[in-house]
């Protein structure tokens, strides 16, 4: 029995796929406990979205996928932070708008290349197929959040709880909201290797919203959603390997059961307390 | 070693100097080319405690944010204990009204209230149990100390307003702006509040609150500014009361 567990990693490619998608699920988990609760998901939503036309000018160029994507996001995420800071145009109209725009700008550019494989690979990910200088990339790019996020906890907190109040007290707020998107960017970025952009919203929101299911508390709510996350990362690329699905849709699909797991429990647990009552 | 928010945030306030002193203020929303504030002039003793009357829309609130920072000022100055703004950020506080808090942030009611801290602490640096003990000070002093390991969520709007002002208190501020801290309140809160702000007043803090009720409230305060449509208006309360404001006092 236990080998259907070990097989898998006698490809090295299996296990470079197993530790990125486990490093980019909490990579994902941890930043996206602020991005729901800060409210900013439909942000990552359009930076997912925005990624595709840096990725097919790279590779068009011939240049690095990576500085592509992370270009278009940041480009859009700076965008949208500039335009919406007097309010003259609302920051949910910006992000509903710009994210398509770069969007349809992606296809665009993918339809010139004749390339339909390529399409599918940018859209939906393929962490079966990371390379070795692709894994250091999300390791040290996950190292550089995590400890960003341990080290500002106490400040986003205050932030996302009472931003008026942070200002009050000398806090560099908008420094700390662009920091909030640099961080969103680069995540979106190495989540896009595991499950492409159309995908990668879905590790940000879904391992958290299962967390808030189950808890409401926030450290708890990080710890849970990187245990999901994980469960889901490791589930996925099995999933992958044993069925031959596509890796990115099998991690969100385990990361979409958990979520469906923690809302029956949440429901059992009410129920049960309303009756106990 | 310290690393503060701000490199200006703790200078120590001129015992001489006004608590607030401010000059043909003009204040205006970015989004907005209108002034929401226009030539306020006033000079607010250290220890005193006043009424900011006026109805709806009159320019309270952005009085508040344009002493904090919140909004920047178009003309004029402001001086807060002699120092321009932003020169002493621990001294001040803004309880803001309750709608602009984010209520269903996962945080214990203990953690929120030691919020008022961090202006002590800057980056990096986390609560210790001296901080957690002064939270628990302004819990006990607001009455709502048995609340402290309740998340946030879970509380009713007279308790919220009570963990706000008990965090305002775990600040230490001297200088204390109270947008409508009565607004929608029971009458257990709203004497505990009056009881806290008596005391605060006493201990030579300087207290401004925004109010619909001054006409019943009238002995708490040391004197009231009134405004209405973004300008201040001149007079006591004899000459110019609430209702000639067009507040909607009970």
């Amino acid at each position: 029995m236990i080998h259907y567990l070990t097989d898998p990693f006698q490809y090295l490619f299996i296990e470079r796929a197993m530790i990125g998608a486990v490093v980019i699920g909490i990579l994902c988990a941890a930043l996206g406990t602020f991005i729901v609760l800060r409210r900013m998901a439909v942000v990552g939503h359009a930076l997912t979205h925005s990624a595709l036309p840096g990725l097919v000018v790279a590779f068009l160029m011939g240049g690095s996928l990576f500085a592509g994507a992370l270009t278009a996001t940041v480009l859009t995420a700076f965008g949208i932070g500039f335009l919406a800071r007097d309010e003259s145009v609302y920051e949910d109209t910006l992000v509903g708008m710009i994210p398509n725009v770069m969007f349809a700008f992606g296809i665009l550019l993918i339809s010139t290349t004749k390339s339909f494989r390529d399409l599918f690979s940018m859209l939906f990910g393929n962490i079966l197929g990371i390379t070795d200088g692709d894994l250091h990339l999300i390791l040290l790019i996950a190292a550089v959040v995590l400890v960003a996020l341990f080290l500002f906890y106490k400040e986003l907190k205050l932030f996302s709880v009472d931003p008026n109040y942070a200002k009050t007290i000398g806090m560099p707020v908008n420094a700390i909201r662009y920091g909030l998107l640099l961080f969103l960017s680069l995540t979106v970025v190495v989540g896009i290797q595991a499950v492409g952009t159309v995908l990668t919203n879905a590790l940000l929101v879904v391992p958290v919203a299962s967390a808030r299911l189950l808890t409401d508390r926030l450290g708890r709510m990080i710890t849970l959603s990187c245990i999901f996350a994980v469960l889901s990362a490791v589930g996925g690329v099995y999933a992958s390997y044993y069925l031959g699905t596509a890796s990115g849709a099998s991690i969100v699909m385990f990361c979409s059961l958990i979520f469906a797991l923690a809302w029956v429990f949440k429901f059992v647990k009410s129920a049960c307390l309303r009756k106990g009552s | 070693m310290k690393f503060p928010y701000c490199s200006h945030s703790h200078s120590h306030p001129d015992p001489h100097a006004p608590a607030l002193e401010i000059k043909g203020l003009g204040v205006s929303y970015l989004s907005e080319g209108k002034f929401a504030l226009k030539d306020f002039d006033i000079s607010i003793k250290a220890g005193s405690a006043m009424a900011l009357v006026g109805p709806n829309g009159a320019g309270k609130s952005t009085l508040f944010k344009a002493i904090c920072g919140l909004l920047p000022v178009r003309c004029g100055t402001i001086r807060v204990f002699g120092f321009p703004l932003g020169a002493c950020h621990n001294r001040v506080v803004f309880l803001p009204q309750r709608s602009e808090i984010d209520w269903q942030f996962p945080l214990s009611v203990l953690d929120f209230v030691t919020m008022g801290r961090y202006v002590y602490l800057g980056w990096f640096f986390p609560c210790t149990k001296k901080d957690i003990n002064i939270a628990r000070d302004a819990l006990k002093e607001m009455n709502v100390l048995d609340l402290a390991h309740r998340q946030i969520s879970q509380l009713s709007g007279g308790q919220q307003q009570r963990v706000l002002i008990a965090r305002a208190l775990t600040q230490n501020a001297d200088l204390l702006l109270l947008d409508e801290p009565l607004n929608a309140v029971d009458v257990t809160t709203r004497q505990t509040v009056g009881e806290v702000l008596q005391k605060i007043k006493a201990q030579g803090k300087t207290v401004i609150v925004a109010t619909h009720y001054y006409d019943h409230e009238e002995g708490r305060y040391d004197g009231a500014i009134y405004l209405k449509d973004g300008k201040q208006i001149s007079g006591t309360k004899d000459q110019q009361g609430p209702e000639d404001l067009g507040c909607d006092c009970p």
